[in-house]
């Protein structure tokens, strides 16, 4: 069992996607509790991940396809997770890059690095608009919300999505994250946002700290 | 390379705009060429682009495009891009408001623009970061219309203080009022700010056909790598080509994120996008002028940023004048953009080998003068340091002109073995023809301590406070400024 949990983690520091879906087929159909296979096998891997990056061993696209294997396999142990009434990973995170925005690479190595530190991360895409993210704060009570834009046209919007979710009444249940090259943290200060970072691993610490002062959802 | 100094068609528009004389040299094997050419066709015929505009792609069609059942994904034929590459002129002119200050871009001449949209501005005063105002846009267009380097403007910061819809509107105000020179709108990508530009552009030029002969303003639109368009930057341009007003297109791709790995494959989807861009215009606007803009990085792979500076930004610059020169389009090249966050020893080495290369390798057009940060801050100090080095690199371009008052070998003989030629009359002919640089310290290092040990930076920024502080533009004659204003209000009222 250790060892198959070993090797899980290992084809994803191989960046191996096939075998590291396998595995974790292999692993829920042999009835190992889902909750190991996300905690011990994936999350794991990931913080592992995390600390090579900030070692400096990995480089960004590498943690990117990481992420991406983790996310198949996620979906793998999940169903699996639910139906045992398991917990699901720590907190949860939700990002989009807001709406009339199509720069979506910072957002995405963001999410990524925050997968590294085992935040579960609901990734919405770009260019979306205030009442989906609304809409999936309702649905995925989320703990934090982050918001990526890059345009100058684009930043406003993210104090629009500050005000679609106070007036929904949600803003209270999330902390809201802002980021994204012309956003600074005045700017963020300025729009009652909770946290702001000027990069990835800026926004992991930023984000565990506000996760830190809430009750977790996992 | 005998171009004599301060003459010849470079200047010939009086000492107010001074060009590159280009070298046009080819980087690229014509073999790589080539089959980077042939890649380009097989991407856009099997991959074509995403064009994110129902309404775009049925023209598209309708012009002999391809798409697929959910007319999203175009693809282009490869004879049909051939032939409305052919539509395109190679000629473009970016006129001025003072027509001394017209442009031609025929292979011949480079010309470097201050550019960027930055979002922030380093302050001049307090040198910090800070967001750019429609004030910073009027002053650095003052101090780039005294600057004889400066050849032509796109938005080197955003108007941010302005209402977002006619923001474009805005900064095309504080421009015009503040140059002489062409204007290049960048930032204007719906069809109603394009709308827009053009009337207050055909205000500045003083008619529809006076637009269309000198068209003072020229645009551009952006791919969005990879391979997509969004449907209103492609009505924009649409707009703009139907008024005269040149509207290219620019690609700028960051390796291993927005485009592949190798240099040849990020080099081909960038050649894809900006073919796409123009064909898509030819298509709908036969005869547009148009133009080839590469503005390709790579992603740097520790953090993230795009690199803006660098042996691949150096050779993309080359590759991508030499790819236009193919398809016998102008290019506009991404020559100024360091990633440095200070007009420093990074800032001065990245900028200083762009021009080189842009040179080098025949840009019709520099962009990116006075930007820092991967063009995200804007420094008028930086952009002063910039001019010096296009000063520079152009005080080369004017080679080793061979005449026999060049050769001098009487006054060899003269001054002889152990002379001096300090006070020779070939001397004072000809000194002045030596590169005198305003920033670069050459004084004694005593002077130098005596001075508080000034760095070029220090030096330009007294020089950017000379030029706002005595610099006046040539004003718009009487009523065109209430008229642009009138534009803008019925816009603003238009969008509300
Ligand atoms: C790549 C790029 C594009 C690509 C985007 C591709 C993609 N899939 O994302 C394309 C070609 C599509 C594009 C298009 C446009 N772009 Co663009 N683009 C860039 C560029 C070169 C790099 C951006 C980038 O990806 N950086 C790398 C990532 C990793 O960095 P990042 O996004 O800043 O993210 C980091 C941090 O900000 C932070 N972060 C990001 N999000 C979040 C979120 C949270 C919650 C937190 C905590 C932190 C955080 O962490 C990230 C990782 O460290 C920048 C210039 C630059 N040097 O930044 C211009 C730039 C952003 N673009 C610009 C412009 C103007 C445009 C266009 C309007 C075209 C044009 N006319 O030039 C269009 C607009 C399209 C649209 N509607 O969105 C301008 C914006 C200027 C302004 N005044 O707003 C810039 C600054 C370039 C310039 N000076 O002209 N662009």
């Amino acid at each position: 069992m250790d060892e198959k949990l070993e090797a899980l983690r290992e084809a994803l520091y191989a960046l191996d996607g096939q075998t590291a879906t396998a595995i974790s087929t292999e692993l829920i159909e042999a009835g190992v509790e889902p909750q190991r296979v996300l905690q011990e096998g994936l999350a794991e891997a990931m913080l592992e991940i995390g600390r090579r990056w900030n070692a400096g061993e990995v480089f960004l696209p590498e943690v990117v396809a990481a992420a991406e294997i983790f996310k198949q396999c996620q979906a793998i142990v999940e169903p699996a997770l639910l139906a045992s009434g398991g917990q699901t990973l720590g907190h949860r995170v939700v990002m989009a890059t807001v709406k009339g925005d199509l720069h979506d690479l910072g957002k995405n190595m963001v999410g990524a690095m925050m997968k590294t530190a085992g935040f579960e991360v609901h990734d919405l895409g770009k260019d979306v608009p205030a009442d989906r993210i609304v809409e999936a704060v309702r649905e995925l009570e989320p703990t934090i919300v982050g918001l990526s834009a890059l345009l100058t046209t684009t930043v406003p919007e993210q104090r629009g999505v500050i005000q679609a979710l106070e007036e929904a009444g949600l803003r209270r249940a999330v902390k809201v994250m802002v980021g994204g090259a012309p956003v600074t943290e005045d700017w963020a200060k300025q729009i009652g946002a909770d946290g702001y970072a000027p990069n990835a691993p800026e926004a992991v610490r930023v984000a565990l700290e506000l996760a830190g002062s809430e009750r977790p959802t996992g | 390379m005998t171009v004599r100094h301060a003459a010849g068609p470079a200047t010939a528009s009086g000492g107010r705009v001074v060009g590159l004389p280009l070298r046009n040299l080819d980087v690229l094997p014509e073999g790589t060429v080539e089959r980077i050419h042939a890649a380009t066709l097989r991407v856009l015929e099997r991959t074509g682009v995403e064009v994110r505009s129902e309404a775009v792609v049925r023209r598209l069609v309708a012009a002999g495009a391809r798409t697929d059942e959910h007319a999203r994904r175009v693809t282009f034929p490869p004879a049909l891009v051939e032939e409305a590459l052919s539509r395109a002129p190679r000629t473009i002119r970016l006129a001025g408001r003072d027509p001394a200050c017209d442009l031609v871009l025929d292979g011949s001449t480079g010309y470097l623009a201050v550019d960027g949209n930055a979002a922030e501005i380093l302050d001049l005063e307090t040198g910090e970061r800070r967001p750019s105002t429609k004030a910073d846009l009027a002053e650095i267009t003052r101090v780039a219309d005294a600057l004889p380097e400066i050849g032509f403007c796109w938005q080197p910061v955003a108007a941010r203080d302005q209402p977002l819809p006619v923001q474009p509107l805005h900064e095309l105000h504080a421009q015009f009022t503040n140059t002489t020179k062409h204007v290049q709108l960048t930032t204007a990508a719906l069809p109603q700010q394009a709308r827009g530009a053009v009337e207050i552009a055909t205000i500045v030029a003083g008619g529809e056909t006076e637009l269309r002969a000198r068209p003072v303003l020229s645009s551009f639109q952006t791919s969005l790598s990879p391979l997509t368009y969004d449907g209103p930057p492609l009505e924009a341009a649409a707009i703009y080509a139907e008024a005269g007003v040149p509207a290219g297109f620019v690609a700028m791709p960051i390796s291993c994120a927005t485009a592949p790995a190798t240099r040849a494959a990020a080099l081909v989807q960038s050649n894809a996008e900006i073919l796409a861009g123009i064909v898509a215009l030819e298509l709908l606007v036969p005869g547009a002028p148009t133009f080839y803009g590469a503005c390709g990085t790579v992603m740097d792979l520790r953090t993230g940023a795009a690199a803006c500076g660098g042996p691949e930004d150096l050779l993309f610059q080359m590759a991508g004048a030499q790819l236009a020169r193919r398809y016998g389009l102008p290019s506009s090249i991404g020559t100024f953009a360091t990633g440095s966050k200070a007009p420093d020893w990074q800032a001065g080495v990245e900028n200083g080998l762009s021009a080189i290369a842009s040179w080098l390798g025949g840009a019709d057009m520099l962009c990116g003068a006075g930007l820092l940060y991967g063009a995200r801050v804007y420094s008028i100090v930086e952009l002063l340091l910039d001019a010096e080095v296009f000063s520079l690199v152009r005080s080369m371009t004017e080679g080793v002109p061979d005449t026999d008052e060049d050769l001098a070998v009487e006054v060899i003989a003269e001054v002889g073995p152990g002379g001096h030629y300090l006070a020779q009359p070939h001397t004072l002919r000809h000194m002045r023809e030596q590169w005198r640089p305003r920033f670069f310290g050459r004084e004694a290092w005593e002077d130098w301590e005596a001075a508080g040990r000034p760095e070029p930076p220090d030096r330009a920024r007294e020089r950017a406070r000379e030029i706002l502080a005595e610099h006046r533009p040539e004003p718009l004659p009487p009523g065109v400024e209430d008229a642009i204003l009138q534009v803008i209000a019925r816009y603003t009222e238009g969008a509300a």
